[in-house]
C-alpha cells in the first residue's frame, strides 16, 4: 500500500465528474482513458425513492501491484519511497500486460501515444505539497487525500451520531 | 541513411520541443504554433497539399508580426527564414511524397525505387501487377519510364540488386514482372497514352529517336509541346533497335512502344541527319526554340595495335551490330574473336553464333569475375556455345593477302589491388600465342560522334568527349540546348537515358514557363500507397524467384528468336506476393527491438533488416512464440506491423505477411474482446506470485470496474 490514502465520502457525492475531467484534462487524456472512474450505481428503488450512489474508483497503489509484475519492461513501478505506483512513459512499449493484468482496471491505454496510463495520486503535485487533481476540484470536499492516519473519521463520526440520535 | 537531415523533419522536432517544454507561454502564441506544427507533421507524414507550405508562412508571418512577446516573434522570424530557405525541399516532400533522407518515416522510398535511375515506383507495380492489376501497373511505371516493356526485357536492373528480399534469400524478378504486365496489358489493349494537356504551340527539336530522347519527347508531348525528332538512321529506336540484338529485344516491342510516344503527335524525321540533311539554322526558322541532344555513342573505341587498319576482317561491335539489325544477316567469316567483356561484346559474339560462326571467341584481358557484362548473358552466351579465354590481350592482328588471319596475344596476370582496391591487368612476357580467326571485333568501348554538332558552338565536352552538363537539369551550357543520354554519360543503360530524357523534359518545361530549375536532384515520387494483400508466412517464405523458361538451345544458335520466354500467369502472380514491400516496412527495426528486447518474447526473427549484415530469416517462428501483444505494432511507425482482430482471430501481420494468428477469448460478462489465450497465460505467469489464485477470471476491464465499484453499502443489495 503507498504511504497515501485517497478516501471518498459516498454520503457527499453529487456524481458531477469534476474528478474526472480533471483527472484526464491533467494528463492531456483524448477519448477513451478514465485513469480515475466515477462508477454510478443504481439508481434503485430504495423505501419510496430512487436513490444513485457513486464509488470513485482511482488506482489502489497496492502493496504488491499486479501490473508491477506483469510489466515485461519495467515501465510499471512501484515508487519506493512512497509506494506510489506509476508508468514510466519512456519504457512503456505499449503491450497491454499491465491493463489486462489489474482486477480493478486502474492502468488504461491511451491511443494517442500508445502507451498504458494511470492514476499516479497527481504525485508531481503532491510533491509540491499540493493535493491531487481530483481532490482539489471537488465542489462538494466529499475526496479526502493524506495519509491514513490523517484521514478523518466520518464514517465513526456519522455512525457514532446517528446511533446517539436514536437513543 | 544519408548524413543530409530532412528539414522537415527537423523543423518538426524543433517545434515539438519547443511546445512540450512550454514555449511559448502566451496561449495566442501557443495555438499559433501548434497550427504551425500540425501543419508540418502533415508535410512529414506525406497528406499536405502545396497551400500547406503557404499557410505555414502565413501564421509565422502572424507571430512574428502580431507577437505579443520577442520570444513569439522571433520563433515565427525563425520559422519564416526556415522554411523559405527549405522551400524546395519542403516541396518536394509535397510533391512526390518521398524523404530521401529517410528521416520522415511515412514518405521513406523502398531501396528498388531509390537504385532505379528513372525512379519507378517499383514496390506499387510489383503489387499492382501480381493483383492482375496490368494496366494500372503499367501506367504507375510509365509516369516515370515510357518503356515499360523494353525496360522489362533488357534492363541492367539495378533495383534487383537493391532488393532487401535478396537479403532474406533471391531478389523479387522486378524486370520480368514489368515486361509482364508490359505484355499482358498491350495485349489485351490497355496499354494507353495518358491524356495530354492541351497543345501550347511551342517547338522542341530532338536530336537522335534513342531511348533519352523519345523519353523527352514523351513527356514533352504530354505537357502540351510540339517535339519533332531528327533521326540519321533509317529506323528509331537508337541503340534499342541498332545496338540490342533481336533476340534480346523483339523489334516489335521496341516499334509498339515508339508508337504509343508517335501517337502523341510526335514527329520523327528518320534517315535525317543533323548537320548535313538540316542545320540548326533550318531548324531555328522552323520554330524550334529548344534543342535537346541525344546523340547516342555511335563510335567505337580502336583497339590501337597493329594491323587494326590493314586488313579486311576487322569490324568494330557497334557497326556489326547495327548492320545485322538492319537486315544484313551474312556471316562475317567462319571464325570470331570478340575483343571486350562488356554487354556490347557478348551481343556481338551471341549474334556471329547465330550468324553461323563456327568458332566464336570472346577475349577479355582481366578475369570472370571482372566481366562487365551482365551475369546472365555471360552464362547464355556460354549455352550457346561462345569460347571464352580470359586474362588474354590482344597485341597485333595478322593477316595475308588484305585478309584478318589470327590475333596475336599475350597472356595476362591482375597485378595488386591499387589503393582504391582495383586489379591492372599486367602482360606476361614470352606468353604469346595467336588465336587463328577470320574476324576480329573489337568491343572495348563507345563514343560520340561529334561531327555535325559543331554549330551548338558554346556546349562544352569533357575530356572523355562527351557532352558537359548539369547533371540535375541536363542544361548545356548553351541557351535553351539540353543533353541526354550516352552521349552525356557515355557508353551506358536504356534506364539511364530515360532518366535523363525525363529530367530534361522538366527542365525544358521549366525554361519556357520561365520557372527556376532545381537545385537538388530529382526525387523518386511515390505514386502509390497501396494495401498490402494477405500473404500467409509459410508461403511467403516458400515461395522461390521462378526461373524463366528459355528457348532451346539450338533454336538459339540459328535464330534471332527471343531467348526469354516470359513468365506466366501463375509465376508473376506468386512473385509478386514474395514482395517484402518495402515501400512501407522502412526497417527500422522497432518492432524487432521491443519484442526482443523488451519484452523478452523474441518472436520476431527478421534477419533482413540489416541491410548490410543480413542475420537468419524466420518467419513462421512467430506464430510459434508471438503472444499477440501488439507493441511491434504500436509501435510501428509507418503501420506495416498491424495487428487486428477480425473472424474470432487476433492476427499479427507485417506488409500482409500473416506472422501469427491467434483464437481470442470474450469477456465473461459482457462479452467484450479480451485477448487471446496465450496472452492471458503470459500475464498470469508473471503474476502467479501475488494471486495464484484468480488463473481464470475472463473479466474485461469495464466488467472489472464495475464489479468492484459497483457495491454501496446503503443502496446495494448485501453481498452472499
Amino acid at each position: 500500500m503507498s504511504q497515501y490514502y485517497l478516501f471518498q465520502d459516498q454520503k457527499k457525492c453529487i456524481g458531477c465528474m469534476a474528478c474526472v475531467v480533471a483527472c484526464k484534462t491533467r494528463q492531456n487524456l483524448p477519448r477513451g482513458p478514465f485513469p480515475s472512474l466515477l462508477v454510478t450505481i443504481g439508481p434503485r428503488w430504495i423505501g419510496h425513492l430512487p436513490r444513485t450512489a457513486y464509488t470513485f474508483m482511482p488506482c489502489f497503489h497496492c502493496e504488491n501491484p499486479w501490473c508491477v509484475a506483469a510489466c515485461p519492461t519495467g515501465a510499471m513501478f512501484q515508487r519506493a519511497g512512497d509506494g506510489i505506483v506509476t508508468v514510466d512513459p519512456d519504457l512503456c512499449v505499449g503491450c497491454k500486460t499491465c491493463i489486462s493484468a489489474c482486477p480493478w482496471g486502474a492502468p488504461q491505454w491511451n491511443p494517442n501515444t500508445g502507451k498504458a496510463v494511470k492514476c499516479d495520486y497527481c504525485h508531481d503535485r503532491v510533491e509540491a505539497g499540493l493535493a491531487p487533481a481530483c481532490v482539489t476540484v471537488c465542489p462538494t470536499q466529499c475526496l479526502y487525500f493524506g495519509t491514513p492516519e490523517e484521514i478523518p473519521e466520518i464514517r465513526r463520526e456519522r455512525y457514532a451520531r446517528a446511533r446517539a440520535h436514536d437513543l | 541513411m544519408s548524413p543530409h537531415t530532412c528539414s522537415v523533419k527537423s523543423l518538426h522536432e524543433e517545434l515539438r520541443e519547443n511546445l512540450t517544454s512550454g514555449n511559448p507561454a502566451h496561449p495566442w502564441c501557443r495555438q499559433k504554433v501548434s497550427e504551425i506544427f500540425d501543419l508540418v507533421h502533415d508535410v512529414s507524414q506525406g497528406q499536405a497539399g502545396e497551400k500547406h507550405l503557404d499557410s505555414i508562412l502565413y501564421l509565422a508571418e502572424q507571430l512574428s508580426e502580431q507577437g505579443p512577446d520577442s520570444a513569439c516573434r522571433e520563433l515565427g522570424q525563425y520559422v519564416t527564414v526556415f522554411v523559405n530557405q527549405n522551400h524546395e525541399e519542403f516541396l518536394s516532400h509535397i510533391r512526390t511524397h518521398t524523404c530521401p533522407t529517410g528521416h520522415c518515416p511515412m514518405l521513406t522510398p523502398a531501396p528498388c525505387q531509390m537504385a532505379c535511375p528513372a525512379g519507378i515506383d517499383v514496390p506499387s507495380y510489383v503489387t499492382l501487377a501480381g493483383q492482375g492489376k496490368y494496366a494500372e501497373a503499367i501506367s504507375v511505371i510509365r509516369s516515370d519510364n515510357p518503356f515499360p516493356w523494353v525496360c522489362g526485357l533488357v534492363c541492367t536492373h539495378p533495383c534487383e540488386f537493391m532488393c532487401v528480399r535478396g537479403r532474406m534469400d533471391t531478389p523479387i524478378s522486378i524486370m520480368d514482372l514489368k515486361g509482364f504486365a508490359a505484355e499482358k496489358s498491350m495485349s489485351s489493349r490497355q496499354y494507353l497514352n495518358p491524356e495530354p494537356m492541351p497543345d501550347n504551340g511551342r517547338r522542341v527539336c530532338v536530336v537522335g529517336a534513342g531511348p533519352g530522347g523519345l523519353t523527352a519527347a514523351y513527356y514533352l508531348a504530354l505537357e502540351g509541346y510540339r517535339v519533332t525528332i531528327i533521326e540519321a538512321l533509317p529506323v528509331p529506336g537508337g541503340m534499342m533497335m541498332v545496338g540490342i540484338p533481336r533476340f534480346r529485344l523483339p523489334r516489335e516491342v521496341i516499334d509498339r512502344e515508339i508508337s504509343m510516344i508517335e501517337s502523341l503527335g510526335v514527329e520523327l524525321r528518320l534517315n535525317t541527319r543533323f548537320g548535313t540533311d538540316v542545320t540548326l539554322e533550318s531548324l531555328k526558322s522552323e520554330g524550334f526554340e529548344a534543342f535537346l541532344l541525344a546523340v547516342g555513342t555511335h563510335g567505337t573505341y580502336k583497339l590501337m595495335v597493329p594491323g587494326e587498319d590493314d586488313f579486311q576482317g576487322v569490324l568494330p561491335a557497334v557497326p556489326f551490330l547495327r548492320r545485322v539489325s538492319l537486315g544484313d544477316h551474312r556471316m562475317p567469316g567462319r571464325r570470331v574473336a570478340v575483343v571486350g567483356g562488356g554487354n556490347v561484346a557478348m551481343d556481338a559474339a551471341r549474334t556471329s553464333i547465330r550468324l553461323g560462326c563456327e568458332e566464336v571467341h570472346v577475349l577479355y584481358r582481366r578475369t570472370h569475375d571482372q566481366m562487365p557484362a551482365h551475369h546472365e548473358e555471360v552464362v547464355e552466351a556460354e549455352e550457346e556455345g561462345v569460347q571464352f579465354s580470359y586474362l588474354t590481350l590482344p597485341r597485333e592482328i595478322t593477316g595475308e593477302n588484305g585478309k584478318v588471319t589470327g590475333i596475336t596475344c599475350v597472356r595476362t596476370r591482375l597485378s595488386k589491388p591499387d589503393e582504391n582496391g582495383k586489379q591492372r591487368p599486367v602482360p606476361v612476357e614470352g606468353s604469346e600465342h595467336v588465336v587463328a580467326v577470320d574476324v576480329v571485333i573489337p568491343a572495348i568501348g563507345q563514343e560520340v560522334i561529334s561531327r555535325g554538332l559543331e554549330s551548338f558552338d558554346q556546349v562544352n565536352w569533357t575530356r572523355r568527349n562527351t557532352i558537359r552538363v548539369n547533371t540535375v537539369t541536363m542544361q548545356t551550357h548553351q541557351e535553351a540546348v539540353f543533353a541526354v543520354g550516352d552521349a552525356v554519360t557515355g557508353p551506358a543503360t536504356v534506364v539511364e537515358a530515360i532518366s535523363g530524357g525525363k529530367k530534361a523534359a522538366n527542365a525544358i518545361h521549366r525554361y519556357f514557363e520561365g520557372i527556376a530549375q532545381p537545385a537538388l536532384p530529382s526525387v523518386p515520387v511515390r505514386r502509390r500507397r497501396l494495401e498490402h494483400f494477405e500473404v500467409p508466412a509459410a508461403l511467403k517464405t516458400d515461395l522461390q524467384r521462378p526461373q524463366m523458361s528459355l528457348l532451346n538451345n539450338e533454336r538459339r544458335r540459328v535464330t534471332f528468336q527471343q531467348v526469354r520466354l516470359g513468365l506466366d500467369d501463375n509465376q508473376a502472380h506468386n512473385e509478386s506476393k514474395r514482395c517484402l514491400r518495402c515501400d512501407i516496412c522502412i526497417r527500422c527495426g522497432k518492432c524487432v527491438e521491443i519484442c526482443r528486447d523488451k519484452m523478452g518474447i523474441e518472436a520476431l526473427c527478421l534477419g533482413y533488416i540489416d541491410f548490410d549484415n543480413p542475420g537468419p530469416t524466420d518467419l513462421r517462428i512467430t506464430a510459434e512464440r508471438c503472444i499477440a501483444c501488439g507493441a511491434c505494432a504500436t509501435n510501428c511507425p509507418t503501420g506495416a506491423m498491424q495487428m487486428e482482430d477480425h473472424g474470432g482471430y487476433r492476427v499479427l501481420s507485417l506488409c500482409g505477411t500473416v506472422l501469427n494468428r491467434l483464437q481470442l477469448e470474450y469477456c465473461e460478462i459482457c462479452g467484450a474482446v479480451l485477448g487471446p489465450a496465450r496472452y492471458h497465460d503470459y500475464i498470469m505467469q508473471r503474476v502467479k506470485d501475488i494471486s495464484p489464485e484468480m488463473g481464470n477470471r475472463r473479466v474485461c476491464l469495464e466488467c472489472a470496474r464495475k464489479q468492484s465499484g459497483g457495491y454501496h453499502a446503503e443502496i446495494s443489495p448485501p453481498r452472499q
